[in-house]
């Protein structure tokens, strides 16, 4: 398994310490949340709390509730226990467009994409949430409606410049390729100016001169923007490259926290992912 | 050689977002306007003005009105009848009730009207989707049509129960009723298709066409972006209603100049349905292309046996004509869900490379 050989492989306990960034102060904290459907427990009594600035990843074996940690924090999961505290607002469970319209946007594990829709569209509907002309001005398309479709046609070619997709900009994504589909759905993410962006494992299913051009994009996107990013990755290497914190989840649970360092060497996170029986 | 984009270039994005982007397309659709409304009064005759282009583009406009709702917002519904009636019988209720009023405004509020009640159908889509919705709006078009013929006061009392359509006038010509020529209510009724035809395409363009079509094609994600479903399916059933009312108003004034229940039936729904199958799910071209597609598919398959010389029973026609359209929507669903509009865009791009396809 790659994820287990980039473990081992660059597990040195005396790995060069990277320097930590400077910790911002904390936008996204997690308490204790619990998520369950029926019988299942995807989420088993989780906090964490993400900083401003930095790239979080959450990272863990398939089913260990990465994803609908995710949901939690944009509001499409309800908790069941636990609170959210977002923008100095503490809730028992986000609401989807209190979550949208503050800044948190995200990419999905099954790319998400409005398939019918030109690549420009898609980025273009990015930024609904910012655009304020009526229902007659639209009907018109004219004057103040027109204006304000050009201001954010023009920035949302900034992120096909970004992103380097103008060969595609007409193209109904239904019809891209798989990589170029993901590419575009960061495309609308950050379309929506986040503050926060959430990417579900962003890198699945391409090959490595895709996944490097993706890390490089959630980079410059952090550097550049200095959005905060909390990232779902199976890929080890990539992981362990970008991010500054890592959560590690298993079976629902919390099994470790820290940087990257710190969490390679932790013997609950190898027993984890080398299969060790659970005792429950 | 004509038809081509390369060499024009968009120097700002107001032109690229232009409603035509190829120049050829505007002046092509601006001269199919002029065409329609200086030289066909003159050149049509009785027959094709009042029985050919005078039904179809009242069903072009209700065609505009499911697409919106079906191609844009991908919400299927079956009551397109329903809401042409609440718009003829509303309209008939205002012109009646306020016999000063501009004929122009009757028609926006019966329009009006048609949006609120299907507002009010339109609620259940945020729980239910698809098959299910279908049902509730076949509800509506059974309610309604039951309504509006069971009682009398839709009608003003009248003892046939079929009013005739109140003539009114614009700008000095009457425009409504069985007395209004053939030619002033062809105009009347062409400013309208002209005018919702351009409202639609400047909506599905701008940012509530984008809702809609995010609802349509991942609602989860929509509501994600910040896009909330039952705002949006609303606003997608009431500008629906609004076009399906309007094409009611003006089929009961300026077409079949009465004001029934009967001209509204299921059969009505499913014509409108065909048409946006048929022309293209999500294309307003394409409402165009499929509501005279089915007007004159009939008139073809009546007159073309004659061109060759060929006797052939009506009966037989008539059985032809059902196998055609049946044949017709299988094609489209499976294998062209984009319809006549979608073949022309393909017809283009060849058209684009001529006469050096490579
Ligand atoms: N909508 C849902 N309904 C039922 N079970 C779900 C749902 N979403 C997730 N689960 C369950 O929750 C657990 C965690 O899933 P998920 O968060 O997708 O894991 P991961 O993303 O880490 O692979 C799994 O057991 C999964 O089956
Ligand atoms: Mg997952």
């Amino acid at each position: 398994m790659a994820a287990v050989e980039g473990l081992q492989e660059d597990g040195h306990a005396d790995a060069a310490q990277a320097p930590a960034r400077d910790a911002g102060e904390i936008v996204l904290k997690l308490d204790n949340i619990e998520l369950g459907f029926g019988g299942v427990k995807a989420i088993n009594n989780v906090s964490f709390e993400v900083r401003k600035g930095e790239i979080r990843a959450i990272i863990g074996p398939n089913g260990a509730g990465k994803s609908s940690m995710l949901n939690c924090i944009n509001g499409f999961y309800k908790p069941q226990k636990g609170s959210i505290s977002f923008n100095g607002k503490t809730m028992s469970a986000m609401d989807p467009h209190f979550a949208a319209s503050n800044g948190i946007a995200r990419t999905f594990q099954n790319i998400a994409l409005f398939r019918g829709m030109s690549t420009l569209d898609n980025l273009m509907t990015g930024r609904v949430l910012k655009m304020r002309r009526g229902f007659l001005w639209q009907a018109l398309h004219w004057g103040p409606a027109q204006r304000e479709e050009i201001k954010h046609r023009a920035f949302v070619e900034t992120i096909i410049d970004f992103l380097e997709i103008q060969s595609i900009r007409r193209t109904p994504v239904g019809r891209l390729p798989y990589g170029l589909q993901k590419r575009v759905e960061l495309g609308r993410a950050l379309a929506m100016e986040p503050s926060i962006l959430l990417l579900d494992e962003p890198m699945a299913g391409m090959n490595v001169e895709e996944k490097q051009d993706m890390s490089r994009f959630i980079l410059d996107v952090n550097e550049e923007f200095g959005t905060t990013i909390v990232l779902i990755e199976h890929d080890m290497g990539v992981v362990m490259d970008i991010s500054d914190r890592v959560v590690v989840l298993d079976y629902g649970r919390k099994i470790a926290d820290g940087t990257p360092d710190e969490v390679r060497r932790n013997q609950d996170v190898i027993d984890a992912y080398l299969g060790v029986p659970h005792e429950d | 050689m004509f038809y081509r984009e390369a060499g024009i270039f968009k120097t700002s994005y107001a032109a690229d977002q232009a409603l035509f982007r190829i120049p050829f397309d505007r002046i092509f659709v601006i001269s199919v306007v002029l065409f329609a409304a200086l030289v066909i009064p003159v050149i049509g005759n009785e027959y094709w003005l009042g029985s050919i282009l005078i039904p179809t583009l009242i069903m072009a406009i209700a065609t505009i009105g499911l697409n919106i709702l079906l191609g844009y917002c991908g919400q299927l519904s079956l009551g397109t009848g329903a809401f042409m009636a609440a718009g003829a019988f509303m309209g008939y209720k205002i012109a009646t009730a306020f016999p000063w009023m501009p004929i122009w405004a009757v028609v926006i509020l019966g329009g009006i009207c048609a949006a609120m009640i299907g507002v009010a159908f339109g609620l259940p889509s945020l729980r239910i989707k698809g098959f299910y919705l279908a049902v509730t709006t076949l509800a509506a078009q059974f309610f309604l049509l039951w309504l509006f013929q069971k009682v009398p006061w839709f009608v003003n009392y009248s003892i046939s129960g079929v009013p005739t359509a109140p003539p009114r006038e614009m700008f000095g010509y009457l425009v409504t009723g069985a007395e209004a020529s053939v030619e002033a209510r062809y105009l009347f009724i062409l400013a309208f298709t002209v005018i919702l035809a351009l409202i639609a395409a400047n909506l599905v363009r701008g940012r509530i066409g984008r809702t809609w079509m995010a609802i349509r094609d991942m609602d989860i994600a929509a509501e994600l972006i910040g896009i909330k479903p039952l705002p949006t399916k609303l606003s997608a059933f009431a500008v629906s209603s609004f076009y399906c009312g309007v094409a009611g108003v003006l089929w009961a004034f300026c077409y079949i100049n009465t004001v029934e229940a009967t001209a509204f039936d299921i059969f009505r729904s499913f014509t409108v349905l065909f048409m946006v199958i048929i022309g293209g799910l999500g294309s307003i071209l394409g409402c165009f292309l499929g509501a005279f597609f089915i007007f004159l598919l009939p008139i073809f398959l009546n007159s073309a046996p004659g061109w060759v010389g060929l006797e052939v029973p009506t009966e037989l026609i008539s059985h032809v004509e059902f196998m055609v359209f049946g044949a017709l929507i299988v094609f489209f669903l499976i294998v062209e869900p984009h319809g006549l509009a979608r073949l022309w865009a393909i017809t283009k791009e060849k058209l684009r490379l001529w006469p050096f396809p490579y």
